[in-house]
């Protein structure tokens, strides 16, 4: 099917990584083989047309028995041509033979890394040329939905498979949270500094208030919300309650900042950060 | 989180042993290709070299087949001789698909190339330019209709732009073939985010051929000057403008009216809507700079036609699909997708699945590409194949008698003959049916149907008489042969038969009379028809004469009118005999397997692949695909020896769309360890955890394993897309995507 130009497109429940890789070491021993991990979080979709520019031209040296001459000698390095000259060698437009072509394994083609519409352009110009064949695998129920009518039927040119393997998603599970290890304690100063960056200076420092009497009173549950206006109002900060409010909501809807109950009746706040945390984001804050 | 280090993986391919390293890499190099050279091409020409021939007035010198087949007859070689036979007849079958198409197109991209000339002297109307004026890096602009862009609007008729994606490429290449100076953009290069740089930047590329990094438009405006190309127009096509970003198109279109002197540019657009279309996505200051012109390309269902025509219909590489099939792909076309292309793709799917599958296919090749010679290539694996062929169901079926070479090739010839008037009459009715919405796909499916003509062969069918009635409806002997039934296509396709005027039958006779050259008995008969209505076309012009002068209506008259109803009549039963005689559909012959590819499950499965329900069947019924001895028996209910993902989606299936994460790890919990107390299950695939837990079997799997086995479900489930992962609003609580099957 490959021979024939046709993607070949694996999908069904289990993790099909061991398949492939088995598949390309065992059946595509004549042609070269660049495997890309989808799965994973980020992937430099230029680096990889690079690295196929770059096997392809090897092939074809290695492979051709009068070398001098016949092959026209690339002008530049491949890696500071433009995406479209790359997809223009890899098309074939330089080398006559149709015989060479290296496959491009792609694991989890709806894989994080991958899914966003521009890289999946992308895939179809590279699945499109010429010198590549492409051998992919789905696991998302709604990949095809990645692929509009043109990327399907011209350049991947799928030949479905379905195979189910039932083998455990080792590796391409690794970067998804565990839905037991909640996501709340992820909350870090981190994300807290982000949100703080983007606030008023005022909001930031009502925040900043809150925060110190946090530190300096650690076994209270928390500000009531009358030491926090009067506190702002004297550092004019807040000049009515209203606007402190609208502090506090936008502190509320980033979750910043936590309302409990006062063993005397009162609503007061806290930070829902450990001490450490929050004295490090105070610095960050500072500077 | 992993950090992306493309820059260390791209150079040096780590080395294989790292595998662990491999995985956390973006991408990296599997192997480099073997120095041994793929042996495909030399195998082949090596077996084809020896040729035997197989008309039957040759067949005693293959009596006795070589000795080497045993010896030679790998699997490998057989599956390369396959793929070579495969090669050559998709090849004829691709070729002759674009020159349909381009057949359909030619008169339409003449007349652009037409309009291109005019526009283009109509430019240079506006004067030449001076030197100076041609050397300066800016535009000219003289007068508002020098502002003017020829703009010509290729209507589609289709909302399916893949189909004409290759048409506007032909367009280009037409053009180009006349002297244009030609560009091809997509609506990719018209993208917001690249902006109008992107479309400059992709035009440079492709007239200047030498990249370059700077999109400046003078540098097109000196190139224009300097390469001799001063005399030929530059076409600018763009293949489906209603998917173009409107503000680039726009700043587009402006930037090249106000240089429209110094590059004479001509734009063609793709429209798939209506003419409309333009007008909703330009400014109207842009609207005014165009000097639009109507082109109209074929309706899709012309085209199709016309590929039926030439590549399943009339004699093209031999290969046929059986009923099921084209019954399931014209489905396809007309229900699920709709795009010529993916027909095109299907076909080709088959016909790869056929050359895989069915060992004989690669008689195709020699046997009905070159008709002169019928050579059929390799005396090597003669014995294998007839053997085979022998075994071919529809061999034994049809009781063929003594399994020798001659009987083999007599049946081979007998298919070939059999196709052929099944290829002439679907013609003929197609012919009829012409102008009368009949498709020709539709019309196919019926033609192929063997149940059909089974029907019509065993039942108790008179031969039609001839001179019968004028009223042809009632007293005609429609109901005794199915495949005439009321509704079908051929029974519509005879009845427009007997429906035509005289002047119309006597064009479609004709038409007939061409198309039947090769089967004698019919030419014959319709030689006879012909002459019949000659006669009396003849007569009856001699009496409009003679009676024109006379009476307005005559009793003659209505004697004419009745001849030619009765002429009609014998034009219908001629059709008809011929539906019945000689369209055997090639499923009812012996050998069939060898042209003919019928295995629609395979074809469906690559065709369509149906992860949204499939994935979930996979889960929801993992044993009958798993096959282990506890589940299969246990029919529904849930073991804990399934696979822990599958137990839990089974369970989800119980849930509303969301699902409580304690509620749902509960009775996942209680699952899981309920046969621990009854204590036989045998350990069948699973992951790691739970083996772990079998060695220490007597007491419950700890919380802490279980815990561990759910929430690797639910990663796997989440990776599947099945569920999604808590809301901030709603931390305990996941949701499900999918519903249904």
């Amino acid at each position: 099917m490959l021979r024939c130009g046709f993607g070949l497109l694996m999908y069904g429940f289990g993790s099909k990584k061991a398949l492939l890789e088995d598949f390309a070491s065992t059946a595509l021993t004549e042609y070269s083989v660049v495997v890309i991990n989808g799965y994973l979080q980020s992937i430099n979709i230029k680096q990889v047309v690079i690295t196929l520019a770059e096997v392809l031209w090897n092939q074809c040296k290695s492979k051709r028995k009068t070398p001098s001459g016949n092959l026209p000698r690339a002008q530049q390095p491949f890696n500071s041509r433009s995406m479209d000259d790359l997809f223009a060698f890899l098309d074939g437009s330089e080398l006559k033979e149709n015989d060479y072509f290296v496959c491009v394994v792609i694991h989890n083609i709806d894989g994080p890394g991958l899914r966003d519409s521009e890289t999946q352009q992308h895939l179809g110009r590279i699945a499109f040329c010429s010198h590549i064949r492409m051998i992919a695998s789905i696991d998302h129920v709604n990949a095809p939905l990645l692929w509009d009518k043109k990327m399907v039927h011209t350049q991947f040119n799928w030949h479905w498979y379905h195979v189910p393997t039932f083998a455990p998603y080792k590796v391409e599970g690794m970067f998804f949270p565990l839905i037991l290890a909640h996501g709340s304690s992820a909350q870090t100063a981190k994300t807290a500094a982000i949100v703080l960056q983007s606030l008023t200076p005022n909001a930031q420092s009502v925040f900043k208030i809150l925060a110190e009497y946090q530190l300096s009173h650690p076994d209270e549950e928390g500000m009531p919300i009358d030491t926090l206006y009067a506190t702002s109002r004297e550092r004019f900060l807040v000049s009515s309650q209203v606007t402190l409010n609208s502090h506090l909501t936008e502190f509320k809807d980033h979750e910043l900042v936590k309302t409990r109950r006062h063993s005397d009746g009162q609503d007061c706040f806290y930070i829902p950060l450990a001490s450490e945390a929050l004295e490090k984001l105070l610095s960050e804050i500072n500077q | 989180m992993m950090a992306p280090s493309a820059a260390a993986a791209d150079s040096s391919p780590p080395s294989s042993s790292e595998t662990t390293e491999n995985h956390l890499q973006p991408f990296f190099v599997l192997h480099e290709a073997s120095s041994r050279k793929p042996e495909r091409t030399s195998t082949g020409t090596v077996k084809t070299r020896k040729k035997i021939d197989f008309s039957p007035s040759k067949l005693k010198n293959v009596e006795k087949p070589d000795v080497e087949i045993a010896k030679e007859g790998g699997d490998e070689g057989y599956g390369n001789l396959r793929m070579d036979a495969f090669e050559v007849v998709w090849s004829k079958i691709e070729s002759t698909i674009k020159d349909v198409l381009r057949d359909i197109n030619a008169n339409v991209f003449n007349e652009i190339h037409q309009w291109v000339r005019d526009s283009f002297s109509t430019i240079r109307s506006f004067g030449m330019l001076t030197f100076r004026e041609a050397t300066q890096a800016f535009p000219i602009v003289t007068d508002a209709s020098s502002k003017q862009l020829f703009t010509g609007l290729v209507l589609t008729k289709n909302m399916e732009f893949v189909d004409d994606l290759l048409t506007f490429e032909e367009l280009g290449r037409h053009l180009k073939s006349q002297g244009c100076h030609v560009a091809n953009l997509s609506s990719l290069d018209f993208m917001a985010k690249s902006g109008i740089g992107g479309c400059l930047r992709s035009l440079l590329r492709q007239f200047l051929v030498a990249p370059l990094d700077a999109a400046d438009i003078s540098i097109l405006a000196s190139w224009y000057r300097e390469q001799g190309n001063y005399n030929n127009p530059v076409v600018v096509i763009v293949d489906d403008i209603e998917r173009c970003c409107g503000s680039v198109l726009s700043d587009f279109i402006l930037m090249f009216s106000e240089w429209v002197l110094k590059i004479p540019v001509i734009l063609i657009m793709g429209v798939t809507t209506t003419l409309d279309a333009p007008r909703n996505i330009l400014l109207s200051n842009v609207l005014q700079c165009l000097c639009p012109c109507m082109f109209t390309l074929g309706t899709p269902s012309e085209r199709m036609d016309a590929i039926i025509e030439a590549v399943l219909v009339r004699q093209c590489s031999g290969f046929s699909i059986s009923h099921k099939v084209a019954v399931f792909m014209r489905n396809y076309f007309v229900r699920q997708d709709g795009t010529i292309t993916s027909f095109i793709r299907a076909l080709k799917i088959a016909c790869s699945q056929h050359f895989s599958m069915e060992p004989l296919s690669i008689i195709l090749k020699g046997f009905f590409l070159e008709e002169d010679r019928q050579g059929l290539q390799d005396g090597l694996l003669l014995q294998a194949m007839f053997k085979h062929a022998f075994d071919l169901p529809s061999y034994g079926r049809n009781k063929m008698g003594e399994e020798n070479v001659e009987s083999f090739a007599h049946c081979l010839s007998e298919l070939k003959r059999s196709q052929t008037r099944w290829r002439t009459v679907v013609l003929c009715l197609y012919e009829a049916g012409k102008g009368h919405r009949i498709q020709l796909l539709d019309l196919l499916c019926e033609a192929l149907n063997p149940a059909l003509y089974s029907s019509r062969t065993s039942g108790t069918c008179t031969k039609v008489d001839k001179g019968h009635g004028v009223s042809p409806s009632n007293n005609f002997p429609v109901q005794q042969h199915p495949i005439m039934r009321k509704g079908r296509l051929i029974c519509q396709a005879v009845q427009k038969v007997r429906d035509l005027p005289i002047a119309q039958l006597y064009k479609l006779l004709k038409r007939w009379e061409e198309l039947t050259v090769d089967i004698n008995e019919i030419h014959a008969k319709l030689k006879e028809l012909l002459y019949v209505i000659k006669l009396e076309n003849g007569r009856s012009s001699r009496q409009d004469m003679a009676d024109s002068s006379k009476r307005p209506v005559s009793r003659s008259q209505l004697n004419i009118e009745k001849e030619s109803r009765a002429v009609n009549e014998k034009a219908a039963s001629l059709i008809e005999c011929m539906v019945r005689d000689h369209m055997q559909p090639v499923e009812c012959s012996p050998l069939h397997e060898i042209v003919c590819f019928k295995n629609v499950e395979t074809l469906q499965l690559a065709l369509i692949g149906d992860p949204r329900r499939r994935i979930q069947i996979d889960l929801l019924e993992s044993y009958k695909i798993l096959r282990c001895s506890c589940c299969s028996r246990s029919g529904h209910s849930l073991l804990p020896s399934l696979h822990d993902t599958s137990i839990l989606y089974n369970l989800a299936q119980e849930h509303g769309d969301h699902i409580n994460l304690h509620d749902w790890y509960q009775s996942f919990k209680s699952k899981v360890c309920s046969s621990r107390s009854k204590g036989k299950h045998k350990s069948k695939q699973s992951p790691l955890p739970k083996k772990r837990k079998d060695m220490n079997e007597p007491d419950k799997p700890c919380e802490a394993s279980i815990q561990a086995r759910f929430c690797k479900a639910v990663t796997e489930l989440q990776i599947t897309g099945l569920i999604r992962m808590p809301t901030k609003r709603r931390p305990d609580f996941v949701q499900r995507v999918a519903f249904g099957l």
